[in-house]
Order: structure tokens, then C-alpha cells, then sequence
């Protein structure tokens, strides 16, 4: 059996990995298909005269980063909720409806040609955020109506939405022009666009915050884990711990489908990775988790940006191209330590 | 079987008209028609074939993605003419097996479109008038190469989309109306037909001018001004800086039809205007 998780242990854990990020991600700035001289960076972003390109390439790619990193962990985290909540490891930040209601939120978006820009964001953004939030509201809402948070009602509810808001799409792509279709598809494919940094800020002050929050209910949802019941007679208040973790959870999900479109793969595959590799505490898991996935999708990004160089692929390719064939060997190494597995 | 046409182009003795009921699944395969006479003779079109103005008028049957075959057959045609891709393809090859004329033509590139301006005069019987129309666009382009130049080239960006940027790589016919205007394109050859980029390449790219085609029907004007502030934050690159953004009429850029010079002017303006001052 493993040995107690006490405070100190758990402290160095987390700041071994934000470690690791901080190095992932100060390799990946350096990694791109221009070539960019870390001495001319500091010499600051130059004159209205003389504007010093180095600095700015640099921009443009820390924004992109700090995006990947974000949408990583909010993803990863958001999984690690949506499988103890709903007892299920087939479970992701998708399963109750939220791509299918961020996408037909931005395909509307690009059928009526909005210009508008709010924050900085697109239509296509807003549109997105307010459908995939509209959708998991929905589904919530029928979940509830199936009894006091009946697992499979809402799961059902999920994925009849899902369907539902597909068929939607589906029809919209048929009517819509050969040009928007394209639009369409590129943005559901996922991918990491640089936003302003205003944008950037208030994305990460929401998910960073809804990841502490989320951290703070870890022993909760260790003890919801075992089932309702359980959980109950440990003195947990169920109803509730449910409500926030499944909100803050849609929260994150939207936050980020709205920054950078539908990526899938990380926040199915990083839970189950770091479970099998530390086991199935939350208190640990839901950093590490947000962690990885933020590591693991800087990675995904920084291939995507320069595989097909002066091209991109769309992010969401290559974390299943990665991510894959990596989270198959983790299964067979470690799938002895996890209970589920068997 | 076309031999004996020929003879009779040869002698000038007046063509007889052979297609009479033409269905036309494409909006630039529509224009075509129009440019060689064959206005009259059309009686289908697909929901996007929208120029001439009298194109909008003729019965639709179905969308350029999905050429509905009932209404195609209600057309009565005695040729249907499609483009080459996997749906129209399979509609010309159905309609054939029932028993209607098809002519499948590809239109790619500038040299499948005259091909195709050919291929299409011979199965209706208007070789001449197609001549004369290749002829006629033939001209022009050289007159317009002659006015640009053999000067150094212009770098230019071709922006398809913003969200997420995608812009058109070489192997498409933008690139060649790039050329022909006396531009070349910003980005190098690229798996993708049309490749999403990121910012980096934006600046990398160096580009001179960056085009747009607009979108809906919006002013051009306010298009333009939303775009110049859209490309703002790319201070670095010349096309920014010297305000050489762009926002150009879709359609005679967007089809490969009749109107290629058109299309080809209007970029070669956006690239040298001092040259057509006047």
C-alpha cells in the first residue's frame, strides 16, 4: 500500500512539477520556425523607428505558450472531475454536451457573419462559450429532473444533448457555404490562436482559480469516489460538493473551448495517466493533473507549430497522434496499481 | 465525331446549335456559358450561380455540394455540364448511366480553365466563340503583364479566414492570379492547399500587402478599416506599416471564371496602384 500523502510531500510534488513546466515551457519559447536571439529579446521591444522583431516573435509565441499551458490544465482538470463525478473512466470535459454546444455556438457565429469583436474575442468565441455553458445548464437541469443527480440520467441526458445539438450542426454545415464550413471545421479542430493579453489574463485568473477551488474539494471527491453513500456516511455533503465541482469543472471546459476550440484527447487521457503513475488521490491528482496536461499540450502545440513549418496542424491532431500511443504503454506498466482497471 | 464541326468551322459556315437544354452545376461553369452565347440555352443552374444577373433567374437545382439529381433530370437537359470533384463526378457519372449527356470538367488551375472554355465550346458547338473568349481574356492578361512589369515582386499575404488564419498557398489559382498580377505570394509551398499559420509567420513572411475578400454584403470601406485594425498588432511587417491592407470584391477572386482578368486587375491594382493612376 502507499504511504500517506502528508502536506510536505504533496508541496514538493507540485513544485517538482511546476518545475518541470516552467522548463517545458521556456524550451518550447525557444523552439519555432524563426530563429530568435534571446539577447536581442532583452534588449526590450525597441523604438517607434527601429522596432526589434526578436522581441515581438518572442511575443507572439509566450502568448501562444501560456494559451497551450492553460487550456492544457484547465482540460485535464476539468476530466479528472467529470470521471469522479459521473464513476465513469470513459468520461471527458466533453461528455455532457459541451463540444457539441460550443460548436453549433460558433458555427451559428459564422453563418451570420457577425463583425463585432468583444474583449478582443471573435463572435465565434462568444458564441461558443455562451453554447457550451447553455449546453451543460441543459443537461444539468434534465439530469436533475431524472432524480437528485442520477448518475445515469445525466449522463443519458448528455448524450441525447449531444446528439441533439450534433444533428443541429450537422444541418447548418449543409446549408452553410463551402467557405464558412471550412471556418467552421479549422475552429473545431482546435486551435491555439494568440488573443490579446488582456484576453489571456482573465482566461488564466478563471482557470487557475477554478483549479485551487477544485483542489480545496479534493478530499471530498476522494471520498465521493466510493459512491454517494459512502460519501455520505463520511459526513460529506454530497449535494453540494456535486453542484461545485461540476460547475467549476463546465466552468474551466467553456473558458477554454471559448480560447481555442475544441481539443480533444487531454483531458480523457492526462487523468488516467497521472492516476495510473500517482495513484487516485485528488488532492494530488487534480494539480498534477492540471500540471501535465498544461506540460503536455505545450508540447503538442510547439510539434503543431513547426512540423509542417511554414503550415500548422490543428493541436487537437497532434495530442491524439501523441498522446495516444504514450497513454497505451503508461496502461500496460501501471494498470495493476489503479482499482478500476480490474 | 467532332471532325465533320471542325470541317464546318473551317469552311465558316455557321455552326448549328447542338446543346439546347444545358444544366450547369457550377457558378463559374455558368459564366463560361454566358461568355459563348449560351445564356438562352441554360435551364438549370446551382443556388450560388449568381452572375450575370440573368444566371440568378434560371431554376435551381440544388447547391454546388449537392446537385439535387431529380431536379436535374426535371431540367430536361441534353447536357449537364459538372466540375470534376468526387460529388459531381459521381452525378455525372450516374446521369450517364440513365442515359444524359455529361461533360465533366476540371477547373483548377488557369490552364484547366481555358481547357475547359475549350472543352465546353466543342460539346455545344460554340468552338468559335470560346476561342475568341480565351483569346480575348489572353489579350488583356498580357496587356496588364506589360503594364506591371518586369520589376522585383510584391510579397503579398492572401488572407481566406481569420479565425483561425488561413491563408492560400501555392498550389492554388490564387497564387497564379498572384503572379499574373505581378505579385508573388508571401508563404512558401505547403502541404495544406490553403494552410492555417500562426503569428510567427505572419511576421516571417515579410509580406508587402496583405488581401482580403470581402465578406457579405457590407461596405467595402468599413471591411477595410475593420481589417487594418484586425493586422494592427503586426506593426513589423511592411504591409502594416505602410497601411497596404486590403479588402477586394469576392467573387471575381474567389471563382475561376470569365472574369479572371477582372479579378487579376483588381489585385494588380491593390499591388502597384501608381500604375493605373489616371
Amino acid at each position: 500500500m502507499e504511504q500517506l500523502l502528508t502536506p510536505k510531500k504533496l508541496t514538493t510534488k507540485i513544485g517538482l512539477a511546476l518545475a518541470v513546466l516552467a522548463a517545458v515551457m521556456f524550451v518550447c519559447s525557444l523552439i519555432g520556425t524563426e530563429t530568435v536571439s534571446l539577447k536581442a529579446v532583452f534588449t526590450g521591444p525597441g523604438t517607434q523607428a527601429a522596432p526589434n522583431p526578436d522581441f515581438e516573435i518572442m511575443g507572439f509565441r509566450l502568448s501562444r505558450i501560456i494559451l497551450a499551458g492553460l487550456v492544457g490544465a484547465a482540460l485535464a482538470c476539468a476530466g479528472v472531475v467529470f470521471q469522479v463525478l459521473l464513476r465513469n473512466p470513459l468520461a471527458d470535459p466533453y461528455i455532457l454536451g459541451i463540444s457539441s454546444g460550443a460548436g453549433l455556438g460558433a458555427i451559428i457565429a459564422v453563418i451570420s457573419g457577425f463583425n463585432w469583436t468583444l474583449w478582443g474575442r471573435s463572435p465565434i468565441a462568444v458564441f461558443a462559450f455562451a453554447g457550451a455553458l447553455g449546453t451543460v445548464w441543459l443537461v444539468w437541469f434534465i439530469g436533475r429532473l431524472t432524480g437528485k443527480f442520477h448518475v445515469t440520467g445525466l449522463l443519458l441526458a448528455g448524450v441525447v444533448v449531444n446528439a441533439f445539438f450534433s444533428a443541429l450542426m450537422m444541418f447548418l454545415t449543409s446549408i452553410a457555404k463551402s467557405d464558412q464550413v471550412y471556418a467552421t471545421i479549422f475552429w473545431l479542430m482546435g486551435n491555439l490562436t494568440e488573443g490579446d493579453f488582456l484576453v489571456l489574463w482573465i482566461g488564466a485568473g478563471c482557470v487557475i482559480g477554478g483549479i485551487v477551488a477544485l483542489f480545496y474539494i479534493g478530499p471530498q471527491l476522494n471520498a465521493l469516489s466510493f459512491g454517494a453513500d459512502d460519501a455520505r456516511s463520511m459526513g460529506v455533503n454530497v449535494a453540494r460538493t456535486r453542484t461545485i465541482a461540476f460547475g467549476i469543472a463546465a466552468g474551466i471546459t467553456a473558458v477554454a473551448v471559448s480560447l481555442s476550440g475544441l481539443i480533444g484527447f487531454v483531458g480523457l487521457v492526462v487523468p488516467h495517466g497521472v492516476r495510473l503513475v500517482f495513484g487516485p488521490d485528488h488532492r494530488q491528482l487534480i494539480p498534477l493533473s492540471g500540471i501535465t496536461g498544461a506540460i503536455f499540450l505545450v508540447i503538442a502545440d510547439t510539434v503543431a507549430r513547426i512540423i509542417v513549418a511554414p503550415a500548422q496542424l490543428p493541436v487537437g491532431v497532434v495530442t491524439a497522434i501523441v498522446g495516444g500511443p504514450f497513454f497505451l504503454i503508461l496502461l500496460v506498466k501501471y494498470s495493476k496499481k489503479v482499482s478500476w482497471l480490474k | 465525331m467532332f471532325g465533320s464541326r471542325q470541317g464546318l468551322e473551317n469552311s465558316g459556315a455557321p455552326l448549328p446549335d447542338r446543346a439546347d437544354r444545358i444544366v450547369s452545376l457550377a457558378p463559374n461553369i455558368t459564366e463560361i456559358l454566358f461568355a459563348i452565347g449560351l445564356g438562352d440555352k441554360i435551364t438549370g443552374v446551382t443556388l450560388d450561380s449568381d452572375y450575370p444577373p440573368d444566371a440568378a433567374e434560371k431554376p435551381k437545382v440544388g447547391t454546388f455540394w449537392q446537385p439535387d439529381i431529380e431536379a436535374v433530370v426535371a431540367a430536361r437537359p441534353d447536357l449537364v455540364i459538372t466540375l470534376g470533384f468526387e460529388q459531381q463526378k459521381n452525378l455525372a457519372e450516374r446521369l450517364r448511366r440513365i442515359g444524359y449527356n455529361s461533360l465533366t470538367v476540371n477547373i483548377e488551375k488557369v490552364s484547366d480553365f481555358f481547357a475547359a472554355i475549350e472543352k465546353i465550346g466543342i460539346a455545344t458547338g460554340r468552338q468559335r466563340q470560346a476561342n475568341e473568349l480565351i483569346s480575348r481574356i489572353r489579350t488583356k492578361l498580357r496587356q496588364l503583364a506589360s503594364i506591371v512589369g518586369a520589376g522585383p515582386k510584391v510579397r503579398v499575404l492572401w488572407v481566406v479566414q481569420r479565425e483561425p488564419l488561413r491563408v492560400a498557398g501555392r498550389d492554388t489559382f490564387v497564387n497564379e492570379m498572384i503572379e499574373l498580377a505581378g505579385g508573388e505570394n508571401a508563404i512558401g509551398s505547403t502541404v495544406h492547399k490553403y494552410p492555417p499559420i500562426g503569428s510567427e509567420q505572419v511576421i516571417a513572411c515579410n509580406a508587402n500587402v496583405i488581401i482580403e475578400s470581402a465578406m457579405g454584403r457590407e461596405d467595402i470601406e468599413n471591411q477595410r478599416d475593420r481589417a487594418l485594425q484586425h493586422w494592427s498588432k503586426f506593426k513589423f511587417l511592411p504591409a502594416v506599416a505602410n497601411r497596404r491592407v486590403f479588402v477586394i470584391p469576392g467573387d471575381t477572386v474567389s471563382r475561376l471564371g470569365p472574369r479572371l482578368y477582372e479579378g487579376t486587375e483588381t489585385i494588380a491594382r491593390c499591388l502597384r496602384p501608381h500604375l493605373f493612376e489616371n
